[in-house]
């Protein structure tokens, strides 16, 4: 079954189930973190595309000149992390987003949503850690 | 006339609403506030596509000289009624097109006219126009990554409330190095 084809250890998951569910904020063309969601929604050429959280490593900012930078860095294999490599993936010989860069004159937005990111992240991993332990 | 009309329809990646306005002659976007008008003349409309964007559903125009336009800001309802101007006026089938939220970063990508799209499950996430990459970079065989040409050129300063640009996007292409590799691996 499908079981059998997804890489050892990948559990399934998924932002939205359709675009019924995608959140009114998307239409706004910009970055939006959907907490319930697990979800941060990137505009892309007009599309709203959803990337769980599951799939984003991290979120860094810089600032140059009048814009500032955000790049949200995903989870992908052959990643020197120095850590052991322990993400399994659904398809590791896939092609994978690795990185998508956005610029903004709206800093402070950009610190914000940088700020959203890690903090969802971080929440995501305490209760993975929390399972984990539960389970030993 | 009200019939073949759409009201508060956005033309390209615009921020400013509009009507649109189908009838036997062609196609006509109107601005409400700088009351542009963007006019598609019937021959010149091949195809028509319908998916769901960001701005609800968009409506994606192929003409002859294999431009294209798009419209966003239809609703779910304005389906039938679209593809029934479409077809009475222009003899065009609207076309569904497929789109996934799953969320997911992994999938296939595939170059489809002018544009790279990206698939999960066999469905669209997103397409990015080639004709709007500046530059390409392969980096460590495994690596490739596209900038953008920012929107707001040069000298015209877009608002604090503009959409956020897109400058960069990197892939991870596992599958490009096996062959290459050879003695250097």
């Amino acid at each position: 079954g499908l079981g059998e084809k997804e890489g050892k250890g990948w559990k399934r998951f998924q932002s939205y189930k359709g675009e019924g569910a995608l959140p009114k904020e998307a239409e706004t063309l910009r970055i939006f973190v959907d907490r319930k969601a697990q979800t941060i929604i990137l505009p892309m050429h007009g599309f709203a595309v959803p990337f769980h959280i599951n799939t984003i490593k991290n979120a860094s900012k810089n600032d140059e000149g009048d814009y500032t930078y955000l790049r949200i860095n995903f989870q992908t294999p052959g990643q020197l992390a120095g850590k052991k490599d322990e993400t399994p993936f659904e398809d590791p010989d896939a092609t994978f987003v690795r990185s998508v860069t956005y610029r903004s004159l709206d800093g402070h937005r950009f610190d914000q949503i940088s700020k959203q990111i890690t903090d969802l992240k971080k929440e995501v991993n305490k209760r993975e850690q929390q399972k984990k332990e539960m389970a030993d | 006339m009200a019939a073949s009309q759409f009201d508060r329809i956005y033309h390209g990646l615009s921020t400013e609403v509009g009507k649109l306005r189908l009838a036997g002659s062609g196609m006509a976007w109107k601005g409400e506030e700088n009351e542009g008008v963007s006019a598609i003349p019937a021959d010149e409309i091949k195809w028509a596509q319908w998916f769901r964007a960001a701005r609800n559903f968009q409506l994606r125009v192929g003409l002859k000289d294999r431009r294209r336009e798009t419209f966003d800001g239809f609703v779910r309802e304005d389906h039938d009624k679209l593809a029934a101007l479409l077809k009475q006026h222009f003899g065009v089938t609207l076309e569904l097109k497929d789109v996934t939220f799953k969320g997911w970063n992994w999938g296939v990508t595939d170059i489809q006219g002018h544009d790279l799209a990206f698939l999960v499950s066999n469905k669209t996430t997103f397409e990015l126009p080639l004709k709007q990459v500046a530059n390409s970079n392969i980096a460590g065989r495994t690596e490739v990554s596209l900038e953008f040409v920012p929107s707001s050129s040069a000298g015209k300063k877009a608002s604090k409330n503009a959409p956020d640009e897109m400058v960069e996007i990197r892939f991870y292409v596992p599958g490009t190095h096996t062959k290459l590799r050879g003695s250097e691996a």
